[in-house]
């Protein structure tokens, strides 16, 4: 399990070089995360490897995320995160995409939106409607 | 009920409920901020005490509340409203206070 999560991680800095401490970090939180799961889950990075969000959307998400849970600064959040494991109800959920559209100046779709239970397809999909919004 | 890692999958009526709170939500956004953090308050804890109070067979009580919400939300997307238990009316140019 280590391993597989240093690989990602890896995969992750290669991409985006600059954020050398924020990635030792991550690695530390990601493979917590995983540890809930049992086993990492390839299926949204693989089903997504085209469109993955740039990593400023993913903390401004996951920031969003903590503030509409209240959830404690020691608590884990990952992009693989389950908006359900870290406590949100489907009302909260709601509240999480009204607030990420707010955020992002975006508006996501009555479908689209029920199909949002981690954190990365929430930024993916944020990813995919702010650059189909034409430059206000 | 569905565990953490249970897909979810919802039923008519409570993505019917989903939208509604969704639409409340987004209707609170022209309202001046202060109008907006009461009346947002006072939406989560009403549908947070349905979810919690109503039982989930009760169909034709949640098909009650959803009509009375649609009401209510109808009244509430009025530029004129300001609050929700207590509706009283401001001057449209105040109640223009709209974020953005």
């Amino acid at each position: 399990m280590a391993s597989a999560s240093a690989a990602s991680v890896t995969f992750r800095a290669l991409s985006k070089p600059s954020l050398k401490s924020n990635v030792t970090s991550s690695l530390k939180i990601v493979s917590l995360g995983w540890r809930k799961n049992g086993f990492p889950s390839l299926r949204s990075s693989q089903f997504r490897i085209s469109c993955a969000a740039k990593p400023e959307t993913l903390d401004k998400v996951c920031e969003i995320v903590r503030k509409q849970l209240a959830l404690p600064a020691e608590a884990e959040l990952t992009p693989e995160s389950k908006f359900s494991a870290v406590g949100a109800d489907s009302l909260d959920t709601v509240e999480i995409v009204m607030a990420l559209e707010e955020e992002f100046g975006i508006s996501v779709e009555e479908e689209s939106s029920q199909n949002i239970t981690i954190v990365q397809e929430a930024a993916d999909l944020i990813e995919k409607l702010v650059q189909k919004k034409p430059e206000a | 009920m569905g565990g953490a890692s249970a897909p979810r999958r919802l039923s008519g009526m409570q993505k019917q409920v989903l939208a509604l709170y969704r639409g409340f939500l987004r209707a609170t956004r022209s309202k001046s901020p202060d109008d907006r953090h009461r009346i947002e308050s006072i939406v989560s804890s009403e549908f947070r005490r349905g979810a919690r109070q109503v039982d989930r067979k009760n169909f034709l009580y949640i098909e009650y509340l959803l009509r009375r919400g649609k009401k209510q939300l109808d009244q509430l997307k009025s530029p004129d409203t300001t609050g929700l238990s207590s509706l009283h009316f401001v001057p449209p140019s105040q109640s223009m206070g709209s974020r953005k």
